[in-house]
């Protein structure tokens, strides 16, 4: 008889035999990826609620890839049935990155896309929603970029309390007075 | 003129021991409260430490007219109605205003304060005080039936409608007016709970619902006004239940005694009980109170 | 008569003696620090019993004790809250947010100092600082404030220009309102 399939490579047939050139990948139990280009993303979202029962949207997240100069966007949903989180994540392009608005399928949607405007300045076309959401009178870069310096901010924008511009290591003479040893996983996290 | 003077003096005197028995019974709720949570608790005196703090704060907030004559109404009703209770039985001093419809005079009186902290609570502006104050209003509501029904029915039973009357009538008779109309003093009691407004009754200065209500916006000076009309007011409460159902008290340590032991109900049966909502509040009042006063103006008529 | 200079010291005494010994704490709990306060002001270790009460709105407040990291979000609120507390007030700064940033030193959106934009009394160092440092706090500021130094809103008022110009590096676009003393 022919072989069978567990849930997960059922799901990633369906997937490929909608939608044309999806890569899917099972990657352990209960989880598919999907990687689609972003223009599908909005069809593999509705197509997985309408038929394939994924009705419960989990999270939005996006990932900064720097070095490759692309923003990564993870859409999670979930079906009640099967139990598998399914993962469709797409890339953008870094500069002026933006992508489709999809908060018609999922409400909570509109949320997450706000959170990811205002921390990473992805934008979403169409999409209606308050401009400031965590940030208030933010003027900088968007600042879970990682190539915006938090530290660099922080020592223009906030105050130093005065006394403590050397920020010396000083667990050594503490270690010494006490008597003590430093472990040995601790000294690799030494500020030197 | 010497008795105008005495008088005056007897009145003067009145607010003083009305303030400072007052403050020490706010202190001593304070106390019992902690000792049954098993803490220490501040000190008997605490209250005077914060009135005296309040008065010398300094207040510059500015919200209209109303908001600086509401403490002033407060305070003010407070002391009238104590000038229409007689503190000692006998005695010209503590007499003051005595006179022959002063409980029907005393029931409208005691309602003067709240309705002055409400249009002063108005005029702050602050949605806390506009919720609190709908709250007052509506337990005010709740308690002032039973209250007033059994009043009336203490007043049919003895064809009196002074409080002096009333006193009379207990010492001729020998027995205190809470055994001779048992069901109208259950009634009062119960009412009591409610214009104490102590847990869980505190419906209207709920600190964690609505920001203790209609004296969130007074601070400093106006809110010490308000602990010295609350403490006297407290007094004028326990005086007039003193009179009319526990036979009134011939001599000063007689009257602490008696006020003491009658405010100790609301305060322990605050201590044990989480606040209610309003409705639970207003339906309290209207069930078993409301039954009580009832039969007690059946039983007076009768 | 009136002026007469061991009267004063008299009226001063006795207003001390009474503000140290009756605090109304509005507790501002902005981060991990405010779960301390029920502990500090129930019956293990009872606050009341010094005096300390709570408050509901900061116009009865005298003390305001800021529990934790502030972001700038909250920071604006606490200048608020501030400025309408009455005249004398105290700020306690709990826990080592308020004293360096603690643990968010480096985020872009929790400042660091707080006495650069209200004057803090007293500081309560740790993380997190137990019940009983937070009634030591207390101690010291009674300590303050029976010695006359707790001046933190006399130093607002004379350095207003200066706290606003902090406060403003911040809060960029949010109308500070006029000081209503």
């Amino acid at each position: 008889m022919g072989t069978t399939y567990s849930k997960e490579e059922i799901l990633a047939q369906q997937l490929q035999t909608a939608f044309e050139h999806l890569i899917t990948e099972v990657v352990r139990k209960d989880t598919v990826f999907a990687f689609a280009t972003k223009e599908q993303v909005s069809s593999i979202l509705l197509y997985a609620k309408e038929k394939l029962g994924y009705i419960s949207f989990v999270h939005l997240s996006c990932v900064d890839w720097l070095e490759s100069g692309e923003f990564e966007l993870v859409y999670i949903i979930w079906s009640p049935e099967t139990k598998i989180n399914l993962f469709v994540k797409t890339r953008l392009d870094r500069e002026n990155p933006s992508m489709e608005n999809t908060d018609m399928i999922w409400r909570q949607i509109n949320t997450y896309q706000r959170e990811i405007r205002e921390m990473f300045g992805v934008e979403f076309p169409g999409f209606v929603g308050e401009k400031e959401f965590i940030l208030e009178d933010w003027e900088d870069a968007p600042p879970m970029r990682r190539d915006f310096d938090t530290l660099e901010y922080v020592n223009d924008t906030f105050f130093e309390r005065e006394g403590r511009e050397d920020k010396q290591d000083v667990r050594e003479r503490i270690a010494k007075r006490s008597g003590e040893e430093i472990p040995d996983f601790a000294k690799k996290y030494s500020r030197e | 003129m010497n008795t105008i003077l005495i008088q005056i003096l007897g009145a003067l005197a009145t607010i003083l021991l009305a303030f400072i028995v007052g403050m020490f019974y706010g202190g001593a709720h304070r106390k019992v409260i902690a000792r049954i949570q098993n803490r220490v608790g501040p000190p008997i005196y605490q209250n005077f430490i914060d009135v005296l703090k309040l008065y010398s704060k300094e207040t510059s907030i500015n919200h209209g007219v109303m908001q600086h004559m509401g403490p002033v109404f407060a305070i003010t009703a407070s002391i009238t109605s104590l000038m229409f209770v007689p503190i000692l039985t006998d005695g010209n001093w503590f007499s003051n205003l005595n006179f022959s419809g002063d409980l029907v005079f005393l029931v409208y009186m005691m309602v003067f304060g709240s309705l002055g902290m409400a249009l002063g609570a108005g005029q702050t502006g602050n949605p806390n005080s506009a919720i609190g104050v709908t709250r007052g209003l509506s337990q005010m509501v709740g308690y002032e039936i039973p209250f007033v029904m059994a009043m009336v029915a203490l007043m049919t039973q003895f064809h009196t409608t002074s409080i002096t009357g009333m006193i009379a009538v207990q010492q001729q008779s020998g027995t205190w007016l809470m055994f001779s109309n048992p069901f109208a003093f259950m009634a009062a009691i119960m009412a009591m709970l409610g214009m104490f407004s102590y847990a869980p009754f505190d419906i209207v200065t709920a600190p964690a619902e609505v920001s203790s209500g209609p004296i969130s916006e007074f601070g400093g000076k106006y809110l010490g006004m308000m602990m010295t009309s609350g403490s006297i007011f407290a007094f004028v409460k326990l005086a007039l239940f003193v009179d009319i159902f526990m036979g009134g008290a011939s001599n000063l340590v007689v009257l602490v005694i008696k006020t003491f032991a009658l405010y100790m109900i609301p305060v322990l049966y605050g201590v044990i009980s989480p606040r209610y909502r309003t409705e639970q509040a207003i339906t309290y009042f209207w069930k078993w109170p409301l039954f009580f006063g009832f039969i007690a103006i059946l039983y007076a008529a009768f | 008569m009136y002026n007469d200079k061991n009267a004063q010291t008299i009226v001063d005494y006795i207003q001390n003696f009474t503000r140290k010994n009756s605090l109304f704490m509005l507790a501002y709990g902005t981060g991990c620090g405010a779960i301390e306060l029920p502990a500090t002001l129930t019956s293990r270790y009872d606050a009341e019993r010094l005096g300390v009460r709570g408050a509901a709105t900061p116009r009865q407040a005298d003390l305001l004790l800021i529990t934790g990291y502030l972001s700038t979000k909250t920071l604006k609120r606490v200048i608020r809250v501030y400025e309408q507390m009455q005249d004398p007030k105290y700020v306690i700064g709990f826990g080592s947010c308020t004293i360096n940033g603690g643990m968010y030193w480096d985020s872009y959106n929790t400042i660091k100092l707080l006495d650069k934009y209200i004057p803090v009394d007293v500081y309560i160092n740790g993380c997190m600082p137990r019940p009983e440092s937070v009634i030591s706090g207390f101690q010291e500021l009674k300590r303050l404030i029976a010695a006359g130094k707790a001046d933190g809103a006399k130093k607002y008022k004379e350095n207003l220009e200066w706290y606003r110009e902090n406060q403003k590096k911040v809060l960029k676009n949010w109308p500070l309102v006029e000081y209503n003393w």
